[in-house]
């Protein structure tokens, strides 16, 4: 009977917790949102999309990734810096400069998933 | 059977099959899975057609909506829960079906999304007092055509066409770590759920009451259900697989509803981009509109109130009182400014806790000889009806303990 | 079936449409009035329409959900007025006679007549 009531409690331990492991999920919204955002910079630098567009999806981007960035338990780590070097790029950032970011951010995102 | 009557019946069902949460997450499938949760969205899909043709069947026949045989069915105290559980379920979803259509004129207009929220639903609100029924439904089904856009990019980005025809056999991909399951798992029951939405059902049998469905209208029922939902989800499926070979290799995961648009600017350009927006707008702003009159349907048809768009808003003064406050209650919640995605996510939960109640009383009430005589249920009918409530019963089980172990399908 | 036939009250009359003689539609049967007692006949005296009629039906909290969201007005439809019970109960007079969808009418006030093709 105790034991069931741990089964039951142990993924509200889980969502409590502090760590990595509970910041995986804003890593890899964040690896995502990097990834998407080199995806319209350089579709935009193809002439594919239109301006509004383009600055309508920077500007929830970066809310989005603000959000992610606020919400880390361990806003000091490798992961926190890498997020806030993100929020550092211009809108207009390259899209290799962007993508490097989402490299990061999957290499330390399937290190602790694997971890 | 009218042939018009029948090919714009089907174009609307096409063109109103896909909503903010099936594009969310045939993107987010693509994307993560590949096409491997392409046979979900299929077998989905004939669960969808299934009840919508009984549904359609017992509006016609025994000329009452679901809700009210609901009520008969259940009973007062479970109908009155089940009534509750699915008007939370669909004002959830309307929330988020308007806050989708907001987005989507931001990136047309780049206009502010919470000015956008209330203008449209200003004009719901408008087009619905102004309009009468058949008219509400053709305009926003016919205008989501546009979304066949997302089809047409797939022929153009020359997909490996055997892994997608490989995609519709139902499998689960090797190798996938016990996360990776789980999360697959919250994936197949959130499809279902976005499929197999409660407000379809409600508002199809009450629109074929507004349209007053007889037992010739069957046939064209049945065609528009199996048609119209069949080429509707090849639309989704699209969207899925143009995600596979355009996101999943780049590591998007689209967080942004607005990153499927890129799915047709990328091959076709602005003009693909543009053509994508409108079909994504008119395609979320009729699930919006659909999600509000269910509800109203529903809360009237169980009170007993006079309902209905083929009467003019005057004759039907509490029904009409209740979409005009359903609306607002819906744009309040997107004024508190909750993102779209949250509210997509607890639109599906909701929505799947509630399909077994749903579901359960239209199988019995097609089943039922006193109401249906001799449109009463067939063999394949009956047989596809209980499969598929075991389906849902199963996927509202899963659902919760799911959504938690995966963080909602992000962890 | 008419109203003096033999009737499974539960299954076959709760929860029907009612149609006047005018065709208008005219609510649910919620309840149903019993005359008689214990060791007596029960004969159906009349149909309840109307949320307030719930209220043996359903608990307290419930109610006040329903008082919510439709109110608790009761009419009270006496089974000389019915004629014929089936998949709908069809009524011999108008429903405006018996006090039927008043509550639809006061809420016609709020609604402005215009504008709809």
């Amino acid at each position: 009977m105790a034991r069931q009531w741990l089964l039951l409690f142990l993924p509200l331990l889980a969502c409590c917790s502090k760590g990595p492991q509970a910041d995986l999920q804003y890593i890899s919204d964040a690896r995502s949102l990097a990834a998407e955002w080199a995806l319209i910079n350089q579709q935009a630098s193809e002439g594919k999309l239109t301006g509004v567009y383009v600055g309508s999806m920077h500007q929830w981007l970066r809310t989005q990734l603000q959000t992610d960035s606020a919400a880390l338990t361990q806003p000091k780590s490798a992961y926190g810096a890498e997020i806030a070097a993100l929020l550092q790029q211009p809108d207009d950032a390259a899209p290799e400069a962007l993508s490097a970011h989402a490299d990061k951010l999957k290499h330390i995102e399937d290190a602790l998933e694997s971890a | 059977m009218n042939p018009l009557e029948l090919t714009l019946g089907i174009m609307t069902a096409v063109g109103g099959f896909v909503d903010i949460s099936e594009l969310v997450f045939a993107a987010k499938a693509g994307s993560t899975f590949g096409y491997a949760l392409i046979w979900v969205f299929a077998i989905s899909t004939i669960g969808i057609i299934v009840f919508s043709e009984m549904s359609g069947r017992v509006a016609a026949t025994a000329k009452q909506p679901v809700f009210n045989l609901m009520r008969h069915r259940l009973g007062l105290k479970l109908g009155l829960v089940t009534l509750a559980a699915s008007v939370i379920a669909n004002l959830i979803t309307c929330a988020a079906e308007l806050g989708g259509v907001a987005l989507v004129l931001n990136y047309l207009t780049g206009a502010p999304y919470m000015l956008m929220a209330v203008a449209t639903a200003l004009a719901f609100v408008l087009s619905i007092w102004v309009l009468p029924f058949q008219w509400i439904e053709r305009t926003y089904g016919l205008l989501g055509l546009f979304m066949i856009v997302f089809a047409a990019a797939l022929i153009a980005i020359h997909p490996p066409w055997h892994q997608i025809a490989g995609g519709f056999v139902p499998h689960v991909p090797a190798g996938l770590s016990t996360k990776e399951l789980l999360k697959f798992g919250y994936f197949v029951v959130a499809i279902v759920s976005a499929v197999m939405f409660p407000y379809e059902v409600y508002f199809y049998s009450s629109g074929g009451i507004e349209e007053d469905w007889g037992p010739k209208q069957l046939l064209t029922n049945r065609m528009t259900a199996i048609l119209g939902m069949g080429l509707g989800s090849l639309l989704a499926i699209s969207i899925l697989s143009n995600s596979a070979q355009l996101f999943g290799p780049a590591n998007v995961d689209p967080s942004l509803p607005g990153t499927a648009a890129l799915e047709a600017a990328i091959p076709f350009g602005k003009w693909g981009l543009i053509l994508a927006l409108l079909g994504m707008f008119f395609a979320i702003a009729g699930a919006a509109v659909e999600t509000c009159l269910a509800n109203a349907y529903s809360i009237a048809q169980f009170f007993g109130w006079i309902w209905g768009r083929h009467k003019k808003p005057w004759e039907a003064p509490r029904f009409t009182i209740t979409w005009i406050v359903l609306f607002a209650l819906a744009l309040l919640i997107v004024l508190t400014g909750v993102d779209v995605m949250v509210l997509v996510e607890f639109a599906i939960l909701f929505s799947i806790l509630v399909l077994p109640l749903t579901y359960l009383p239209l199988l019995l009430l097609a089943e039922d000889k006193k109401y249906m005589r001799e449109y009463v249920n067939g063999p394949v009918s009956k047989t596809l009806g209980w499969f598929y409530f075991g389906v849902i019963t199963l996927a509202a089980v899963a659902a919760l303990p799911l959504y938690f172990l995966t963080s909602g399908g992000n962890g | 079936m008419t109203p003096d036939s033999p009737i499974k009250l539960v299954s076959e009359l709760l929860d029907l449409p009612l149609y006047d003689n005018e065709g208008k539609y005219c609510g649910i049967v919620d309840d149903v009035e019993l005359s008689g007692g214990p060791g007596k006949p029960l004969k159906l005296k009349a149909l309840l329409v109307g949320p307030g009629a719930y209220a043996g039906r359903m608990p307290e909290w419930a109610m006040k959900l329903v008082k919510l969201m439709a109110g608790d007005r009761i009419t009270r439809v006496p089974m000389e007025k019915v004629r014929t019970i089936g998949t709908a109960v069809h009524l011999e007079c108008p429903g405006r006679a018996l006090g039927l969808y008043k509550s639809e009418t006061a809420a016609g006030h709020w609604i402005p007549e215009g504008g709809a093709l």
